[in-house]
């Protein structure tokens, strides 16, 4: 009988994951003994990434975005539709559309949502850069602005120990940000304040979620005249007075708020049922080895769904993606799993507009900062330009 | 006006190897007695000249790469790797779905594909296409040019 995979989710997990398991399965899938479909709600993959270009001017939407179908094997069949619902207990995804889909296998790999709405006040005086349409608007900002103050904060889940979206991206806007104002001139009449939470995973009043990469931000802020505030967790917005209130009693004011937002799964994990997650946030539990879902041996979790302590980033999903296709191959051949994950995420971080440091950690090992280098920047500018379609066609 | 020692300011090379822990270790000096064995034969002959110079050309280049030039040789690698991996997708699954027909259709049953398989006359046309494409080229090569 044949074995029917179903990937949910059309970002650079499911993509690259649908690829990599025809490549796993390649000997059933040719003799019609199984076969791969790939489900998403919109007929374009982005480069989520690219949108904090975006925010600074270097990015057009044309740039980033490709056919979904053309990122896919011929193997793949590609579904435009949106999971409505999830019924893990009769392996089975009930559609918008009214379809109803049973799988042998489910991979769950459908992001999340940046929720700004979740903190009064911020959606009206608040900005950032993690989808396409508030990217251009920071854009329109940052690239008008003369004079004044701009507050960068960060807000983390209220679940233990899960990290918000792409855990260095807010100390990459802020060292761009700087950058990009010195080039236009007004460096010198604005001010940047970077300010992270009390409470960022496992480590208290720091300037990121890492240890040692937070004791080296100070320096790097202070050599750039970037002012830098530990144990800011950002409660509220006042529209009005432009005032930022945070959870600890501190008010600041700014022009420009870019304040990395609250973010949850997509209505359809929400509604399973399944998340233990506080808050309403739905993420989803995870075996962090497996990376199955807990209780349900034939469903696995990917990306930013998961509970895992790791980034919710492509760099996590491209060290996933072979573990989980390796357990799907290990089931349908073995009856068992034979791969663990061990945590490893890697990335190239753009440290300015023209340098990068490439960095890589687990769930043993943090991120050791090293200095930025030219090499770097163009590391991540090709990896951006380029490489990052051959990663989701399954080929890196 | 300040005043130095001129053995601390201007070290010889050999203070200078003194001066570093490591190259008192026993391993270090076996190891870098190897290296430079095996790098007399290209110092003597002036070949290591060659890789020096090859590194300063790849820290020039490395230099003068700008965000257009990336964009331009990003955009190249994206074209190639994307149109050989659509040409070995297409290969691999047309080849597949041929192996697991037992008998190969007839030419009326593969005539008749074309007509009812749109994807089929599509890929048809792309091949015209293609054809035109590159006899417009041959053809603009073979034209008479005038002199300047």
């Amino acid at each position: 009988m044949i074995k029917t995979i179903i990937v949910v989710g059309g970002g650079v997990g499911g993509t690259m994951t649908a690829n990599n398991l025809v490549s796993k399965l390649y000997p059933e899938i040719s003799r019609g003994k199984a076969r791969i479909i790939l489900i998403s709600n919109s007929p374009w993959h982005y480069y989520k990434p690219a949108f904090m270009y975006v925010a600074f001017g270097a990015f057009y939407k044309e740039e980033l975005r490709r056919h979904q179908a053309s990122l896919l094997r011929p193997e793949v069949d590609f579904i435009l539709d949106q999971v409505d619902d999830f019924e893990f207990k009769k392996s089975r995804l009930k559609m918008r559309s009214g379809d109803t889909y049973e799988y042998d296998y489910l991979v769950v790999s459908t992001g999340c949502i940046p929720s700004p709405e979740r903190i009064e006040g911020l959606v009206e005086a608040g900005d950032h850069f993690y989808q396409h349409e508030p990217a251009r608007k920071l854009y329109e900002k940052i690239s008008t602005i003369e004079k004044g103050r701009i507050f960068i904060g960060v807000t983390f889940p209220k679940t233990p120990n899960v990290p918000h979206q792409c855990g260095i991206a807010p100390m990459e806007t802020t060292l761009m940000l700087d950058e990009f104002l010195r080039k236009r001139g007004v460096r010198d009449q604005i001010e940047i304040v970077y300010t992270y939470p009390t409470i960022s995973q496992l480590v208290r009043n720091c300037l990121f979620l890492q240890k040692d990469t937070g004791a080296v931000l100070p320096s790097i802020f202070d050599s750039k005249g970037i002012v830098h505030k530990r144990s800011f967790t950002l409660a509220s917005v006042d529209p009005e007075r432009k005032v930022a209130i945070s959870e600890e009693g501190d008010e600041e004011d700014f022009d420009i708020l870019i304040q990395t937002p609250p973010i949850r799964a997509v209505d359809a994990v929400l509604n399973s049922g399944v998340s233990q997650a506080i808050n309403n946030e739905g993420w989803l539990p995870t075996d962090r080895y497996s990376l199955q879902l807990e209780g349900f041996e034939n469903v696995f979790v990917m990306g930013d769904t998961v509970d895992l302590p790791i980034s919710k980033a492509g760099g996590s999903c491209h060290n996933q993606s072979p573990v989980i296709c390796n357990n799907i191959a290990g089931l349908m051949r073995w009856g068992k799993t034979v791969a663990e994950y061990d945590g490893k995420v890697q990335a190239i971080a753009q440290m300015g507009m023209d340098v990068g440091m490439p960095l890589w950690y687990d769930y043993e090992v943090d991120v050791i900062p090293t200095p930025p280098t030219k090499i770097g920047g163009l590391m991540r500018k090709s990896f951006n330009r380029g490489v990052y379609w051959s990663v989701a066609r399954g080929l890196v | 006006m300040s005043t130095q020692n001129p053995e601390v300011s201007n070290p010889t090379l050999e203070r200078l190897l003194e001066c570093l822990p490591a190259l008192k270790d026993e391993a270090t000096q076996a190891g870098a007695a190897d290296l430079l064995e095996k790098l007399a034969p290209l110092l003597q002959g002036r070949r290591l000249h060659n890789i020096v110079d090859l590194l300063a050309a790849t820290s020039d280049v490395i230099e003068m790469t700008d965000d257009a030039m990336l964009q331009k040789v990003m955009s190249l690698y994206e074209e190639s790797i994307g149109g050989i991996w659509m040409l070995t997708n297409a290969l691999r699954y047309a080849s597949a779905q041929s192996a697991a027909n037992p008998t190969p259709p007839t030419l009326w049953q593969s005539v008749k594909k074309f007509n009812q398989n749109e994807d089929a006359r599509r890929g048809l046309d792309v091949v015209a296409n293609i054809l035109a494409e590159l006899g417009r080229q041959a053809a603009i090569k073979g034209q008479d040019m005038p002199e300047d």
